[in-house]
């Protein structure tokens, strides 16, 4: 610690977060959503995923560098090293295992429109067409192809009823406020609308909190 | 390779969470920073304290290099005060969360202003509001007393299983009731979090009750704990589906009523089809 720590420490204007802290407050955040709510949600855009797959890409990196040394008090450090770098693979590969399962279960709901498209990774993208393909091909080859041509679509729409199923966008969710902010809810009886408070925990449909959520002002929990 | 765990965070994964929440530590031994993916980590030195997650805190007092400070809210006074509230000033409603912390105004002296979660050098599109566990003063040293914060079971089972000596020692010169020695000190926070843990759990039950008629939109939760989420998650939102989808023709006709009456009358016939909904509820 120098002086300008020191300095940083009891400078009330200082309030910059760290991006290490911010990456971890996204990643976090978005995980919990990603296992909370029941659609996929549109993977993040600003390159979090990518900035810490190469952190931690480095950071294994250093680990290896590091078991050379025998050194006990370098070998703490290793420790606490490879425990941090655990919890971070971790909640990486949970997220991932979040999304992947959404994606499995209504996968040509999310091929259908450019606009859901577009909330894939381009691995995941890859993964569901590629999936699906060989999915309709198998079945194609299994008993599809014994059924009349106009009967083999895996996503006929005839009659008004779409074959492709699709997720429960009302279903309900615990959301929590990040910031004073009003918010509506439609319920069976009455719609009710209230303040929110900085903190508070409120349930509701998720097709009423989605917009608080993708505006930052509320949070899933 | 999918996840087949169902969706909402299970218990495991809200222990995972509030390991992230800091906490004070008191270091024994001298130890350099550690350069982090989450940052580097304050350089320990004895005897200052220090801030730390809550998973390198119990880390370090697994290895004896360091003692960890409980929070202010999990001495046994303040948890009583709390269990007091819960039960004779308000029955009802979970205690309030943790105010959010105030700070100096460096723009406006001698004004003081609420410290947002919100990065504000990066006011506008990558400015991300900082909530629990990241917070930072939920559990320290430093949080207030008599409020519990979001992850308060997880992180004080945490300290009881893990420090439990800790506690025993921070709490024995403050009680004035008497816990006698050390060793009861850890024991009678237990006995009062286990006596919390019972009053909420009892007014997670009743708030289904509401959910009953949940007829509104929203519910409002406030101060609820993470674990309590994660325990009734499955059983309220289930119901809050299955009221949702028994009443789903109801809510139609009054959407349908309310846009033809441009809502004015529309209030009345609601009322009607929600009775109507709740008969058939009985059938059931």
């Amino acid at each position: 610690m120098d002086i300008d720590d020191i300095l940083r420490d009891v400078d009330p204007t200082f309030h910059a977060i760290p991006q290490e802290k911010r990456d971890l407050q996204a990643l976090t955040r978005a995980w919990i959503a990603e296992r909370s709510a029941p659609e996929l949600l549109p993977w993040p855009s600003n390159g979090l995923f990518e900035r810490i797959n190469g952190n931690i890409k480095q950071q294994i990196e250093k680990v290896e560098e590091m078991t050379g040394d025998m050194d006990p008090k370098t070998n703490f450090a290793l420790i606490v090293i490879q425990t941090e770098l655990e919890r971070y693979r971790y909640l990486v590969r949970s997220y991932l295992r979040a999304r992947l399962a959404k994606l499995d279960r209504h996968a040509l709901h999310y091929l259908s429109t450019d606009a859901l498209r577009a909330r894939l990774s381009e691995m995941e993208l890859a993964y569901a067409t590629r999936h699906q393909a060989l999915l309709h091909n198998h079945y194609l080859s299994s008993f599809l192809s014994s059924f009349p041509a106009g009967l083999q679509n895996l996503n006929d729409a005839a009659g008004g009823i779409s074959m492709i199923e699709t997720p429960d966008l009302e279903s309900a969710v615990f959301i929590r406020a990040l910031k004073d902010t009003p918010v509506e809810g439609r319920g069976v009886d009455t719609d009710e609308a209230a303040e929110m408070q900085e903190g508070d925990i409120v349930i509701l449909r998720w097709a009423d909190a989605k917009s608080l959520v993708e505006a930052g002002s509320a949070e899933l929990v | 390779m999918a996840l087949p765990l169902p969706s909402g965070l299970t218990h495991a994964e809200v222990a995972f969470v509030a390991e992230m929440e800091l906490v004070t530590v008191v270091p024994r031994q001298r130890l350099e920073s550690i350069d982090l993916l989450g940052g580097k980590t304050p350089s320990l030195r004895p005897p200052h304290r220090t801030d730390l997650p809550l998973w390198l805190a119990l880390l370090l007092k697994k290895q004896r290099r360091a003692n960890i400070l409980p929070p202010a809210w999990l001495h046994p006074s303040s948890l009583a005060e709390i269990i007091r509230r819960e039960t004779r000033d308000d029955p009802d409603a979970f205690s309030p969360p943790p105010p959010i912390p105030s700070r100096a105004d460096p723009s406006r002296p001698g004004f003081a202003a609420r410290q947002q979660g919100l990065d504000s050098t990066q006011d506008g599109e990558d400015g991300i509001r900082i909530s629990a566990p990241f917070r930072g003063s939920a559990c320290t040293a430093d949080a207030p007393a008599g409020y519990l914060p979001y992850h308060w079971l997880e992180v004080a089972e945490a300290l009881l299983t893990h420090a439990g000596d800790d506690i025993a020692g921070a709490t024995a010169g403050g009680t004035t009731t008497g816990g006698g020695g050390t060793g009861s000190s850890a024991g009678e926070v237990r006995g009062l979090l286990r006596d919390l843990v019972e009053v909420r759990a009892a007014k997670m039950r009743s708030s289904t009750a509401r959910l009953e008629g949940f007829g509104g939109g929203l519910m409002s939760l406030r101060g609820v704990g993470a674990i309590e989420l994660a325990e009734s998650r499955g059983f309220v939102l289930g119901v809050v589906d299955g009221v949702r989808k028994v009443g789903a023709s109801a809510e139609a006709a009054r959407r349908e009523d309310e846009e033809e009456e441009g809502g004015g009358v529309g209030g009345g016939r609601g009322d009607g089809f929600g009775e109507e909904e709740s008969d058939e509820d009985m059938g059931i």
